[in-house]
């Protein structure tokens, strides 16, 4: 294979020497075609095939895989998928899942053992399962025939279906001879996976795109293309030119450019909840925010609505806490509007010149784009305004990650401010993760090292609560104890975009975080 | 002949070692490492799961036993799997990446080559002309474009607005493989790629054979009634070359460094892609691999360069 490459390489050079002078113009596929940047953007995770080892991408990964449970497509309930219907016992402990009658890629028929099996590879920390701590809350998985899954908790976990909605079925009999320690490096992924999905896989070529073909027995009809290619874009603003260039019929794209599509009748612009909160977090293990005023007059001191309107283009949505949607945000929370003048009094109050004064503080940032470069900027000359003199540090994201989940004596000096985003929705459990102090690392993705009782004490009620005519109270309740506590400065949710071409018919996309996924039926995605 | 190159080879060698200790010390004092570039920090997993994974990559070994591990499994042809990529082997994945940037390259060179000595030919023998001003003129601004501003407006003008060629990537996905689909994706980067090394080649070949036409070999031949052509060709010409091929030589280095940027804006899957994408994701199997590879090239070719000198010019020996 390589060798032909090369030499293939070489052949192409000779017959370029030997004066090929036209120019001739890309082959067009016969069959209908959609080809998109599907990975593109934060939600996507371009070249990871291994469902169990994602971390996004559940958009592009459910057109050949599927899960159990799907979010619908404006993502505000869970519908079954691979389950046709699913019960929850009293005391939610037990999930009953009844199957749909459906067929492996390869002719097989998919049952309540592949169920079992994949649930068990999920939890399985030697299969490299990025699930694995997510679903410790199984205690068993039981199959009483083969169109009925039980599932077990050993307790009340009301994260489950969204967690589950990201577990794409595998298929038993095509995994079962593979020892899970190998699994990971396994080449079936990117050769010869085989799902349930409406497509099935076709071709990987390396770094270039994944091509899939229209599975003819798809339990909701034959796609109407032949054809689903998702190429890869080293960024959003190459998949733009390949949009404009009428290479591709869909990417994600930066909201700066999304505006250049506005008015043309060639495109639809796309838009959604980004469903990620903003925010500027606090290391609480450096003294410099310990006191509860320090960090209201953070808030105090930056005009979100102004940067909202002139920096979003009134894309976004400030938040109060770590939620925004209506039926999480309880009456009566303290709005933080801009008021410069009373910061400087609650740092005068705290002592803030003897705390820090004007000593300049690290910002630290994942965020790369030149609109996070504009937001930094504004709210750095809004916080000097008031003596805090904040200087962003802009890093990649590997950088960022071995910055502040650095375990071996980590140095807080490198963040004691950070401005990042967590995942607020659809499941309001997402941002548990980062601020319960039994989320503390190890065990947990606290950062901040947040350590409030009252907050702490506010999610394990949210999470635990059995009674479903509740839920949403608890979460609230965690909501006001954020808007009170602080423990972050939330900024706002804003709108993340797609473009689509008008030549695409029945095309569902929603900026879903970590690409979903969703029903977005792309067995009903056509070309005109 | 033969004790000179096994002694360059021998160079090589320790030159390629001292890069492999260069390039795995340098990799692991950047910050983040493969396990950090996996998480989504708005979707993050917990740092016990990745410890187990660091654990399983060998990342939590001390660095000394990661290069020997590294070196032993290198030097039996085995650089390990990609880990970005799940497990694909890194070597195949490497030498898979080998033509399309030779492609790329080679063209790229070989336009600059043909077009830049012609035109610096035409420039010296029509000295001072319009011709030759104009030539200068469009030289100086090869040189002084940078690639990614060359590289960003081609890509601009020629594919997004006049539609006349691809975007990027190097076939079209989902079609079957034809010449000219590889054709139309390859002219635009190459021509792009070309654009500073055939300006440079230009004013150097200008420059030799401006130096040249005045030697007294040269008047020699003219007096001797030889014609124009054939002393600009045959005798001016040749010595005229010797300074321009120690350029060709001495810029490939650069040339795949400016490849490396090419196709990162055309998604061209060559070994500059590769990288980019192996540095952004710390992939460090693929990183070493692919450096070694190409300080293995940039080696070779320093080494034909200088065997090239010998062969264009007879009054040079290789020393034994």
């Amino acid at each position: 294979m390589r060798r032909r490459d090369f030499t293939q390489g070489l052949a192409f050079t000779a017959a370029l020497m030997l004066g090929s002078s036209a120019l001739p113009l890309p082959a067009f596929a016969q069959d209908k075609t959609i080809t998109g940047g599907f990975d593109v953007g934060p939600g996507g995770f371009p070249k990871n095939f291994n469902p169990l080892a994602a971390t996004a991408g559940f958009m592009w990964l459910k057109t050949y895989f599927e899960p159990l449970v799907i979010y619908n497509a404006d993502l505000s309930a869970l519908e079954g998928a691979l389950a046709k219907s699913f019960t929850v016992s009293d005391d939610q402990k037990t999930y009953t899942f009844a199957l749909v009658s459906e067929s492996w890629h390869d002719g097989k028929p998919f049952t309540s053992a592949d169920v079992k099996f994949t649930l068990d590879l999920a939890r399985n920390k030697a299969s490299g399962s990025v699930f694995a701590a997510r679903l410790a809350s199984i205690a068993s998985v039981e199959t009483p025939d083969d169109h009925t899954a039980v599932v077990t908790l050993s307790k009340a976990d009301g994260s489950l279906l969204s967690i589950l909605a990201q577990v794409m079925m595998l298929p038993a009999h095509a995994l079962a001879d593979i020892a899970p320690e190998s699994l990971a490096t396994s080449q079936w992924w990117s050769t010869t996976p085989i799902g349930t999905g409406p497509f099935k896989f076709s071709r990987y070529v390396t770094d270039q795109y994944v091509e899939l073909a229209a599975s003819d027995s798809y339990r909701g009809g034959r796609p109407k293309v032949g054809k689903l290619i998702n190429r890869y874009f080293e960024n959003a603003a190459a998949a733009v030119s390949a949009l404009r260039a009428g290479e591709i019929q869909f990417t994600y794209v930066e909201p700066d450019d999304a505006k250049t599509f506005d008015g043309d009748n060639n495109f639809r612009v796309i838009k959604g909840d980004s469903y990620v909160v903003n925010y500027i977090g606090f290391n609480q293990k450096v003294d410099l925010w310990k006191d509860v005023r320090v960090r209201q007059a953070v808030m105090y001191a930056i005009d979100r609505n102004a940067i909202i309107q002139s920096l979003y283009g009134g894309a976004a949505t400030a938040a109060n806490c770590g939620y925004v949607a209506p039926h999480l945000v309880p009456e009566g929370l303290n709005d933080y509007a801009y008021d410069p003048e009373k910061a400087k009094a609650l740092l005068a109050e705290a002592g803030w010149d003897k705390i820090n004064g004007d000593k300049p503080i690290t910002w630290l940032t994942y965020y790369g784009t030149p609109q996070a470069a504009n937001v930094m900027a504004a709210v750095q000359a809004m916080l000097a305004q008031v003596g805090i003199n904040v200087v962003p540090r802009v890093v990649d994201t590997p950088t960022y990650n071995g910055i502040v989940y650095k375990q071996d004596d980590p140095d807080w000096s490198q963040f004691p401010l950070v401005y990042a985003g967590l995942q607020n929705g659809p499941n309001p459990a997402g941002i548990n993760v980062g601020l319960n102090k039994s989320q503390l690392p190890p065990a947990g993705a606290n950062i901040m090292r947040v350590e409030f009782d009252d907050l702490s004490a506010a999610f394990d009620a949210a999470l635990g609560e059995t009674d479903a005519s509740k839920v949403d109270g608890r979460w609230q309740e965690v909501c006001r104890v954020m808007n009170a506590e602080l423990p972050w400065a939330t900024m706002w949710v804003a709108s993340r975009y797609g473009v689509a071409s008008t030549k695409l018919v029945d095309f569902v996309w929603t900026p879903a975080p970590a690409g979903g996924p969703y029903a977005d039926h792309p067995e009903r995605w056509d070309l005109k | 002949m033969l004790i000179y190159l096994l002694r360059r080879a021998g160079v090589g060698l320790l030159m390629l070692l001292a890069l492999s200790v260069l390039v795995f010390l340098l990799l692991r004092l950047t910050p983040g490492d493969p396990v950090s570039a996996y998480i989504n920090p708005s979707a993050p997993i917990s740092p016990e799961a990745l410890a187990e994974l660091r654990t399983r990559l060998g990342l939590d070994q001390p660095l000394p036993v990661q290069y020997l591990a590294w070196l032993r499994a290198a030097l039996t042809g085995d650089f390990g799997y990609s880990i970005q990529r799940g497990g694909a082997a890194v070597l195949p994945l490497v030498i898979e990446r080998i033509g399309p940037t030779a492609l790329l390259m080679g063209c790229a060179l070989v336009i600059a080559v043909v077009v830049g000595i012609a035109t610096g030919i035409v420039s010296a023998v029509r000295r001072n002309s319009g011709l030759d001003v104009a030539l200068s003129v469009i030289a100086s601004l090869g040189v002084s474009s940078p690639a990614f501003l060359t590289a960003l407006l081609g890509l601009y003008f020629f594919s997004v607005l006049l539609h006349i060629a691809p975007s990027g990537g190097m076939l079209t996905p989902g079609v079957p493989f034809s010449f000219g689909d590889l054709f139309a994706h390859l002219i635009l980067p190459a021509c792009l790629l070309s654009i500073g090394y055939l300006a440079l080649i230009m004013r150097y070949m200008r420059a030799s054979l401006l130096e040249v036409l005045n030697q007294d070999y040269v008047r020699t031949a003219r007096a001797k009634g030889v014609k124009e052509f054939w002393v600009i060709v045959k005798h001016a010409t040749r010595n005229a070359l010797l300074p321009v091929i120690t350029l060709i030589g001495s810029t490939i280095g650069v040339a795949i460094g400016g490849a490396i940027f090419l196709e990162s804006v055309f998604n061209w899957p060559g070994m500059g892609l590769l990288l980019v994408n192996a540095v952004n994701s710390r992939d460090y199997p693929v990183i070493m691999c692919a450096t070694l590879i190409i300080g293995a090239c940039v080696i070779a070719v320093n080494l034909l360069t200088d065997l090239a000198y010998a062969a264009i010019d007879p009054r040079i020996q290789v020393a034994s």
